[in-house]
């Protein structure tokens, strides 16, 4: 799996994001000017995902 | 008093302190006496000898550690000075190379150990493959490497339940893949690299990471060769270490009661006890190499007198821990290879430096 | 003797430029490991008047090795005789080795497992 050096650079502002509960860990869609608040539990502290731009660390 | 050979040839252990710990036997040190560097000589009496080459997995019962992983030899190296000798283990520890991961690629890691504990801990793994099949990576070349340079492993997990175990309390039974050892491993031959066999983590226990359901690793590992005094991760050796051989000398009979405390004195099998005449216990020394040299004797006052402790100048008992890549006789071996390697290097230079100078 | 790439071994400018039986010289990229058994080796010649080395400094990696000789050689000569009788050392160092591990292998034929 090669994942592009550029791959999901931040999206264009109507793009949705997908955003993790902090409660439940449910995965949530949250477009731009949507409450940010957990469709499934309703709880309001969301996080993002990882960054799945590769990273390289020196095995030091 | 202290012969002239025995200064020599003898480092001697006092109650306070030691004495002729360096190696004086120098040209025009002690008259009469031929110091002279000799080849001949040096050939006549040096020698060695290998006590044991073990390799083997031994099993435990106990609770932790369930394997035991023995890979190591000793050797005696009789008639050579010191300043060789621990040549020899200097470069055994740092400069006999091997190879191990240097960058770490993550695509992905979602488990609660951080992005550089992990690399870093990745990088301690000793990788089973021969350093002599590979040259040294350029300086400032691309991560992924050559075949002739760079060992290539994937290492891709995703932790997941175990729906058969819906009332089990034992992690190992409530999940799949939550313990991430060495195991995991997947070797990317590149080129004409599958040639060279098993490559590998030396072991696949080594625990790396433990993760719960959800989480995910996704890491490219890529290892060169290199040397222990750049990284210890590179360093072929658990140990290598040397220690001279004990020489124990009584000075005068000791009997009865101080016999039985002498022997509690030394490491066990140092002090034998016969019995004499009259049925009286009597101490002898029957085991010099087994001691430690604690000096213990030197603590009792009725002792002390009894004892001579010291140790051959010239005897190394060597003991050699390999990690696993490559067997402990062959680091030895290498390791020769680079201190001659290194007189050549040097020699080669002057031969080159002087000779333009003279054209 | 230009510097071509990386030179691994230098004289150290001396006082007195005539005389040869006296020099420092200059190892780089070298430590205790070859400073001491050279030193060592260098002492067991009798043309050898003083020899000795140093760290200059702990995060330098190079070492300085002294040699003063008696008037019938130059250092040079003394230190190309050193790194040889060391080269012949490593040489019965390792014939004996090995001499002895395949003896040993012979009279303990394997037991070894595969560690794994």
């Amino acid at each position: 799996m090669e994942t592009p050096k550029d791959g999901n650079q931040p999206p264009p502002k109507a793009q949705t994001m997908i955003y993790i509960c902090g409660d439940c860990h449910q995965e949530n869609e949250i477009k731009a000017r949507d409450p940010i608040r957990c469709t499934e539990c309703g709880y309001r502290i969301m996080y993002k995902k990882r960054t799945k731009r590769m990273v390289v660390f020196d095995a030091r | 008093m202290t012969s002239m050979d025995d200064i020599r040839n003898k480092v001697r252990l006092l109650e306070h302190g030691v004495d002729h710990v360096h190696s004086s036997a120098f040209p025009g040190n002690y008259p009469g006496y031929d110091d002279d560097w000799s080849k001949e000589k040096f050939e006549r009496n040096f020698k060695i000898q290998i006590i044991h080459i073990t390799n083997e997995v031994k099993r435990h019962t106990g609770i932790g550690m369930d394997l035991d992983y023995i890979d190591e030899m000793e050797f005696d190296m009789i008639g050579i000075d010191a300043a060789i000798a621990n040549a020899i283990r200097r470069i055994l520890i740092a400069e006999v190379p091997s190879m191990a991961i240097e960058k770490v690629h993550i695509y992905n890691n979602t488990s609660i150990i951080q992005d550089e504990v992990l690399a870093h801990r990745l990088g301690l793994v000793p990788i089973k493959a021969d350093p002599r099949l590979f040259e040294y990576a350029q300086p400032g070349a691309e991560d992924e490497g050559t075949e002739e340079d760079t060992l290539e492993f994937r290492l891709k997990v995703k932790c997941t339940k175990n729906p058969a175990a819906r009332d089990s309390t034992d992690p190992d039974q409530m999940y799949r893949d939550h313990k991430i050892t060495t195991k995991y491993f997947e070797w990317l031959p590149k080129g004409n690299q599958e040639h060279l066999g098993n490559i590998g983590p030396v072991r696949d226990n080594i625990l790396l990471a433990k993760m719960r359901p959800g989480q995910e690793l996704d890491l490219r590992l890529f290892c060169v060769k290199g040397v222990g005094k750049d990284h210890t991760k590179f360093s072929p050796v658990a140990t290598a270490s040397y220690r001279l051989l004990p020489s124990i000398e009584l000075l005068r009979p000791v009997e009865g009661a101080d016999a039985d405390k002498l022997q509690r004195c030394f490491s066990p099998g140092v002090i034998g006890l016969t019995t004499g005449k009259k049925g009286k216990k009597k101490a002898f020394v029957a085991d010099a190499r087994r001691d430690t040299i604690s000096r213990e004797v030197f603590r009792h006052e009725e002792l002390k007198d009894a004892v001579k402790l010291e140790r051959m100048r010239d005897h190394f008992i060597f003991s050699v821990e390999s990690v696993g890549a490559l067997r402990p006789e062959v680091l030895v071996v290498e390791a020769i290879k680079v201190l001659q390697a290194k007189c050549h290097t040097l020699l080669q230079e002057l031969e080159e430096q002087t000779q333009p100078a003279a054209s | 003797m230009a510097d071509k790439k990386k030179q691994k071994i230098e004289v150290l400018p001396s006082e007195d430029k005539e005389d040869e039986t006296v020099s420092t010289f200059v190892l780089h990229d070298e430590d205790h490991t070859l400073g001491n058994s050279l030193r060592y080796i260098i002492m067991k010649n009798p043309d050898v008047q003083f020899c000795g080395y140093s760290v200059p400094h702990p995060t330098e990696n190079n070492i300085h090795l002294r040699i003063q000789t008696h008037d019938d050689t130059t250092a040079l000569d003394v230190l190309k005789k050193g790194l040889r009788d060391l080269s012949d050392v490593c040489s019965h160092v390792l014939t004996t080795f090995q001499a002895e591990v395949d003896e040993y292998k012979a009279s303990h034929p394997q037991t070894s497992h595969d560690a794994t």
